[in-house]
C-alpha cells in the first residue's frame, strides 16, 4: 500500500492544464487537425479526386466526412485545421474553398456545470469508444471538470454517440435517449455518426445520426482526440463555464 | 431462445484447413510440434492440397452472417427451479461496445452465458468487392480501431500474395513496429481494465496513463494515435528518421521501466491476484478443440504464435521470447500478456537498433493459394488473424477474415459456466474480445 502512494507521488501530476491553456502538441497529433483548403485559391481537382470518402468538393472540405487518411496532402491541402473543431450545426463543418474558418463563436445550449455522460456505441470500430473512455485517465481527468460517466441513461445529461448507425442499433439508441431525463444533449463523436465515415453507403446502415436524434454538438475526426471530445462536452456548458 | 441455431465449425477444422490451404499438412499432434522451437523453420512442406481453399473460406464466411442477434458461442438450454434468462446489453456502460450477453441463471451463479453479436455489423468486408487495395485498406483499419495495424498488415500480406507482389523490406519493418506498439497498448489496456474491475484504483489509473503514453508515442511517430493510415502508401508519417527512432526508443525504454515497476506493485497486491486466480478457467483440450488463439491459447500451455510459426522479416532476425502459462485462468492470461508486453518492448528495441537503412531488397510475398487468391496471417494482440483475399483485374473480388475474437468467444462462454456475476468483467477483459471484430 505505501508503495502505491510512493509511486503516485514520484510520477507527479500528469493531468493536462486544458481548458485553462490550449491543447499541447502531444495532445494533438498531425491527424487530429482537418485538411484545410489552400488560402485564396480554388481546390485543385486532383485533391477532389484523391479523397476516398468524397469529403473534398470544389465548395470546400467537409470535416464531417473526412477520415484523415491524409491522401490530399500531396494535392495541395495541409493538415492545418483547428485543434478544437466541435460545432453545433452540421453545415458549420464545411471548410470553404479559398480559406476562412466557420467555427462559430456563439455559445451552445447551456446545460449547467456538472454533467453526467452516457456512451452509446451504434457501430464503431472501438477507437472512438476508447478515446471517450480515455477522458477518465489521469492525463485528462474529466472528473476535475465535473464530468462523470454513468452506467444508466436515467442518470445522464449528455448522450455520447459513437459509430455509424446500424439498423439493429436504431431502436436501442432511441430507447436510451428516451430514458434520459431532460434537459439533455446529444454529442455525435467522429465521422461515423456524422456522415457514415469510411462506411458510408454500406448496406444496412443509416446515413447519419441526424436521421435519428437531434444532435447538439458534432465532433469531426477519425477518431477525435480526447481533447476534442472534452472541448465538445465543455461547449455544452456555455461560455464562461468551461473550467467548471 | 431466438436467433439462428449454433452453426460454428469446430476450430481445429479451420485451423487444419488453413494449413492445407497453405499447402502444409500437419502431422499428428500438430500443436506439440510448435513446442519445439528448433523445428519451426521446417513447418512449410510443399504437399498437394487435399482440401480446396474454397471450402476453407466458405466455412469462415458462413460462420458470421445473418441478422442479429447472432450467437458467437455454443449455448445449451439449462432448465431447473428458478432459472431465467437475463439479457445484458446491447447498450451498457460496463462493456463499452455494443453486444448482448444472455445469462441463464437462478440468482448469483451463471449457469450458461451466451454472447450475441451482430448489433454493430457494418458489412465492411462484403462491401469491399470492386474496391482498390488502397481504398479497401482504409476501411479495414477502421474495422477494429485498437488492432488496426494487425488487420491492415494481414490484409496487405494477403493482397500482395494474391497479386504476387514483392514488398520492400523496410515496409515489413514498419508493419512489425506498428503491430508491436499496438500489442503493448492493448495488453496494457487489458491490465488497466482488469485493475479497474478489481477496484485497484491507483493501479488502474497508472495503467491507463501508461496506455495513453503509448497512444501519444504512436501519434508522434506515425501521425495518428490509432495508426490509421500509418501502414498505407501515402500515409501521414511513414518515414521514421533516425532522430525520430532515437526519441521513440528512449521514450519506450522509459515506458518499459514504468511497466515493470507497475507490475511489481500489482504482484504485491494479494487481493488483486486472488481475484483473478482461477477465474474463468479454460482447459487445454477445449482451447485446442475450439481453436482458441493468442494469449488465451498460450495461457493453457500451447505455444502457438504466428510470429514464430513462419517467421518472415523482421521476426527471423530478432529474438522473440514466447511466454507460456499452464493454468488457463484469467491470471494466466494476464501473466502471458505481461510477459508479451516485455517481449514486445524488447522486440521494438532490437528493431529500432537495427533499422534497415534504405528500402532494402524487395521481399517476395508468400505464394498465392490459388492464382489471384492469397492468405495473410499475423499474430494480432488477441491472437492469430487470417485474411483471405481474392483479386481480379487489380480490384478486390472478395475479402474474408478469421479474427481472434471470433475464435475466442466460445472459450469465454465455456469458461463462464458456473462462474458468478462478479467474475464477468475479469473474464471478459482477460480474453481481450471485441465485438467490432466479429460484427464486421
Amino acid at each position: 500500500m505505501p508503495s502505491w502512494i510512493e509511486r503516485s507521488w514520484t510520477r507527479g501530476i500528469l493531468t493536462t492544464r486544458y481548458p485553462r491553456t490550449p491543447a499541447s502538441e502531444a495532445e494533438t497529433p498531425a491527424t487530429a487537425r482537418a485538411p484545410v483548403p489552400p488560402q485564396g485559391a480554388p481546390i485543385p481537382p486532383s485533391a477532389v479526386a484523391s479523397c476516398p470518402v468524397e469529403a473534398i468538393s470544389p465548395r470546400g472540405v467537409d470535416q464531417g466526412r473526412c477520415i484523415r487518411c491524409a491522401r490530399c496532402l500531396t494535392q495541395g491541402l495541409r493538415l492545418d485545421g483547428a485543434a478544437e473543431s466541435a460545432v453545433s450545426a452540421r453545415s458549420e463543418l464545411l471548410l470553404p474553398a479559398g480559406g476562412g474558418t466557420t467555427r462559430p463563436t456563439a455559445p451552445l445550449a447551456s446545460l449547467g456545470r456538472s454533467l453526467h455522460l452516457f456512451l452509446v456505441d451504434v457501430g464503431s470500430c472501438n477507437a472512438c469508444n476508447l478515446e471517450v473512455v480515455a477522458l477518465a485517465n489521469p492525463f485528462y481527468d474529466s472528473q476535475r471538470l465535473g464530468l462523470f460517466f454513468t452506467n444508466s441513461p436515467r442518470h445522464a445529461d449528455v448522450l455520447l454517440v459513437v459509430g455509424v448507425p446500424t439498423e439493429p442499433m436504431v431502436e436501442p439508441l432511441r430507447r436510451a435517449y428516451e430514458a434520459m431525463p431532460g434537459p439533455k444533449a446529444v454529442v455525435a463523436i467522429g465521422a461515423c455518426p456524422i456522415s457514415g465515415g469510411a462506411f458510408r453507403g454500406n448496406p444496412g446502415l443509416r446515413g447519419s445520426i441526424d436521421e435519428l436524434l437531434p444532435v447538439d454538438v458534432y465532433v469531426p475526426g477519425c477518431p477525435p482526440t480526447p481533447i476534442q471530445i472534452l472541448d465538445a462536452i465543455l461547449r455544452l456548458r456555455g461560455a464562461g463555464r468551461r473550467e467548471g | 431462445m431466438s436467433g439462428p441455431a449454433w452453426t460454428v465449425t469446430p476450430a481445429e477444422r479451420y485451423e487444419l484447413s488453413a494449413e492445407h490451404a497453405l499447402a502444409y499438412v500437419p502431422p499428428d499432434g500438430a500443436f506439440a510440434l510448435y513446442n519445439d522451437y528448433a523445428q519451426r523453420r521446417s513447418v512449410l512442406v510443399p504437399t498437394p492440397s487435399p482440401v480446396r481453399p474454397e471450402d476453407v473460406v466458405a466455412t469462415w464466411r458462413d460462420q458470421l452472417v445473418g441478422p442479429p442477434p447472432r450467437r458467437l458461442a455454443p449455448q445449451e438450454t439449462v432448465e431447473g427451479y428458478g432459472t431465467f434468462t437475463f439479457p445484458y446489453g446491447p447498450v451498457s456502460m460496463g462493456v463499452p461496445e455494443s453486444g448482448r450477453f444472455d445469462v441463464i441463471t437462478y440468482g448469483e451463479r451463471i449457469l450458461e452465458l451466451g454472447p450475441l453479436g451482430g448489433y454493430k455489423s457494418r458489412h465492411v468486408l462484403n462491401a469491399l468487392a470492386g474496391a482498390t487495395i488502397e481504398d479497401a485498406a482504409l476501411r479495414i483499419e477502421r474495422l477494429a480501431g485498437n488492432v488496426s495495424a494487425s488487420h491492415v498488415a494481414a490484409f496487405l500480406a494477403a493482397a500482395e500474395s494474391a497479386r504476387g507482389e514483392s514488398v520492400p523490406r523496410s515496409e515489413l519493418w514498419v508493419r512489425a513496429l506498428a503491430q508491436e506498439l499496438q500489442r503493448v497498448y492493448n495488453h496494457v489496456h487489458v491490465l488497466a481494465r482488469i485493475a479497474e474491475a478489481a477496484s485497484q484504483n491507483v493501479g488502474s489509473a497508472q495503467s491507463h496513463a501508461l496506455a495513453e503514453e503509448i497512444l501519444r508515442l504512436q501519434g508522434r511517430a506515425f501521425g495518428h494515435r490509432w495508426l490509421f493510415g500509418a501502414l498505407l502508401p501515402g500515409g501521414p508519417a511513414r518515414h521514421l528518421d533516425p532522430p525520430d527512432r532515437k526519441a521513440l526508443d528512449r521514450e519506450l525504454q522509459r515506458c518499459a521501466r514504468e511497466f515493470d515497476a507497475l507490475w511489481e506493485l500489482f504482484l504485491d497486491s494479494r487481493t488483486f491476484i486472488d481475484r483473478i486466480q482461477s477465474t474463468c478457467p479454460v482447459d487445454r483440450a477445449s482451447a485446442v478443440h475450439w481453436g482458441g488463439v493468442g494469449p488465451t491459447l498460450r495461457a493453457c500451455g500451447v505455444r502457438w504464435d504466428d510470429r514464430l510459426r513462419v517467421p518472415g522479416p523482421p521476426y527471423n532476425d530478432l529474438f522473440l521470447a514466447l511466454p507460456e502459462e499452464r493454468d488457463g485462468d484469467a491470471l494466466a492470461r494476464l501473466l502471458v500478456r505481461v510477459q508479451e508486453v516485455r517481449a514486445s518492448f524488447l522486440l521494438i528495441e532490437q528493431m529500432l537498433d537495427r533499422w534497415p537503412p534504405g528500402p532494402g531488397s524487395p521481399e517476395p510475398a508468400s505464394s498465392p493459394v490459388l492464382p489471384g487468391r492469397g492468405l495473410g496471417r499475423v499474430e494480432a494482440p488477441s491472437g492469430d488473424l487470417v485474411y483471405d483475399v481474392s483479386v481480379a483485374n487489380g480490384k478486390l473480388a472478395s475479402v474474408s477474415a478469421r479474427t481472434p475474437s471470433q475464435a475466442n468467444w466460445p472459450l469465454f462462454a465455456l469458461g463462464m459456466r458456473n462462474a458468478v456475476f462478479t467474475d464477468f468483467h475479469f473474464a471478459l477483459e482477460s480474453f481481450g474480445l471485441l465485438f467490432a471484430e466479429t460484427d464486421r
